[in-house]
């Protein structure tokens, strides 16, 4: 359902090619037309502010992830039966699942093992002084990623593709959406063929799948969506805040001496990166019953946009929301969701990210931008393509 | 002020210790241990304590009405 109410109305894309290039003069406009903007292109509701993008994650019981998070028809189908894409009951079994494996606690059996592969990745960097810092973001993540999901040795090099096509399929059915569905279900078949032949690593996460399969505790057929569930939202998202904490770094010097004097401000600085350059641009959810939110009328089984890059950069939120500071209490970011969708993964993604910053902070003098940023083209993952940088020894 | 904390939903994140170490702490199982269950939390906490529950991303802290 279409249902437009009166709500001000922002007739340019945000998911061009354009928008995606150059994001946040979108958000700025949308924050000044109100609470509750009216896209013209998507036919869905905005919500470019802080409040109600918490109000919304919040009420799980009003807006609802089980009829799809993402934009497009045929994604909301396909993502059926995943964790991100259900509610209630449902949801709390599945999150149940693996979520434990991913608490500080369980994660602190690796945390040694991460620290080592950090400092291994910024030594070989250093080395080469000149580094594309999308690639040196790149290597932590997919190191130990793909060994916790227990995804095979074979098929590992498809994984970075699929996954970002997997978040680019979950925008509007536009151009890039349409381009990511091979690669999209190829990752599904791939995942189902794992399943089916059992493959997945011993004692990794996708292993406590199959035996809750072999258990009953799910269907044979969840286990592959739910391996993707943790598969496809754990890569680039991380390579994204690695790689703009990086970009942040070198362009405010004076940030990274603060840090370098002082790395208890390590977590904190993970927080403000996620503000400040939010890994996942946004995600919706359906109106499950008529609502009034800041004043606009929602209709129920229409679709509001939860836009967490712009309601981290909301002013009534935060204080001169467009600097950078890594003092600032960044702890209420939104970047991860909140609330019973909140990420799964978040003591993973900060591990890896401030196990980066530790590694680099021990290594390296200062870092400096040798060329123009890329952004790369994805409606969902906010994150550089190509970042040149030189990395100058300590 | 009372807080309820859902067990079943922490999964031991640790901000609202961050946030308000009088009021939360994590022990070495990295278990949440709230301070003050069925007591009021002392005035001098709340505006603390408030911005744990606040920070909480699964929203397993919640103010008692
Ligand atoms: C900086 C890195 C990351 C960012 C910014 C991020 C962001 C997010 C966001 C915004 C959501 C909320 C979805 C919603 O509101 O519907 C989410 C959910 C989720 N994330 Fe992450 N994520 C990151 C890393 C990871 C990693 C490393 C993993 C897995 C190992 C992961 C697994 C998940 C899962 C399974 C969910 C779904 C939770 C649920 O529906 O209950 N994420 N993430
Ligand atoms: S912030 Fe929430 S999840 Fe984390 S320890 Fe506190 S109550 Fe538990």
């Amino acid at each position: 359902m279409t249902a437009r109410t009166d709500a001000p109305l922002y007739r340019a894309d945000i998911y061009s090619a354009a928008a995606i290039r150059d994001t946040h003069p979108h958000y700025a406009a949308l924050r000044a037309l109100g609470p509750v903007v009216w896209l013209s292109k998507q036919k869905v509701h905005a919500l470019p502010r802080y409040a109600e993008c918490k109000a919304v994650l919040l009420d799980d019981e009003t807006f609802i992830s089980g009829g799809g998070v993402a934009l497009n028809p045929l994604a909301n189908r396909v993502g059926r039966g995943t964790t991100l894409f259900s509610d209630g009951e449902d949801h709390a079994r599945r999150r149940r699942q693996v979520a434990h494996r991913l608490t500080p606690k369980a994660l602190r059996a690796m945390a040694a093992a991460v620290e080592e592969q950090a400092a291994e990745v910024v030594e070989a960097a250093v080395a080469g002084r000149n580094v594309d810092g999308v690639e040196l973001a790149t290597a932590l993540p997919m190191s130990v990623v793909p060994d916790f999901i227990g995804w095979p040795q074979d098929g590992r090099e498809h994984l970075l593709r699929w996954a970002g096509a997997a978040f680019d399929g979950l925008g509007p059915a536009n151009r890039q959406a349409v381009r990511s569905l091979p690669s999209s279900l190829g990752m599904m078949r791939y995942a189902r063929r794992v399943v089916r032949d059992r493959s997945v690593l011993d004692g990794s996460m996708g292993h406590d799948l199959q035996c809750a399969a072999d258990e009953g505790r799910v269907m044979p057929d969840e286990c592959a969506k739910l391996m993707i569930d943790y598969l496809a939202p754990s890569l680039d998202t991380t390579i994204s805040a690695i790689s703009s904490a990086l970009h942040l770094f070198a362009t405010h010097p004076e940030q990274w001496r603060l840090l370098k004097a002082d790395p208890s401000l390590i977590p904190n600085a993970v927080n403000e990166v996620v503000r400040y350059e939010s890994p996942i641009r946004a995600f919706s959810r359906t109106v499950a019953r008529d609502t009034e939110l800041a004043g606009t009328t929602l209709p129920a089984g229409s679709r509001v946009l939860v836009v967490y890059g712009s309601a981290n950069r909301d002013p009534l939120e935060w204080d001169d929301p467009d600097t950078f500071d890594i003092r600032r209490d960044a702890s209420r970011q939104l970047g991860f969701g909140q609330g019973t969708h909140g990420c799964a993964g978040q003591g993973l993604a900060r591990m890896e990210t401030s196990a980066m910053l530790r590694a680099l902070v021990a290594r390296v003098d200062r870092i400096e931008s040798t060329g123009t940023p890329e952004w790369a083209l994805n409606n969902l993952i906010h994150r550089y393509e190509r970042l040149p940088l030189a990395l100058i020894p300590a | 002020m009372q807080i309820s904390v859902d067990h079943a939903r922490c999964e031991g994140h640790g901000l609202c210790a961050d946030q308000a170490p009088e009021v939360f702490s994590l022990d070495d199982d990295a278990e949440l241990t709230y301070h003050f269950d069925g007591a009021d939390v002392p005035d001098e906490h709340r505006s603390a304590a408030r911005v744990a529950v606040n920070v909480c991303p699964v929203a397993a802290l919640r103010v008692l009405p």
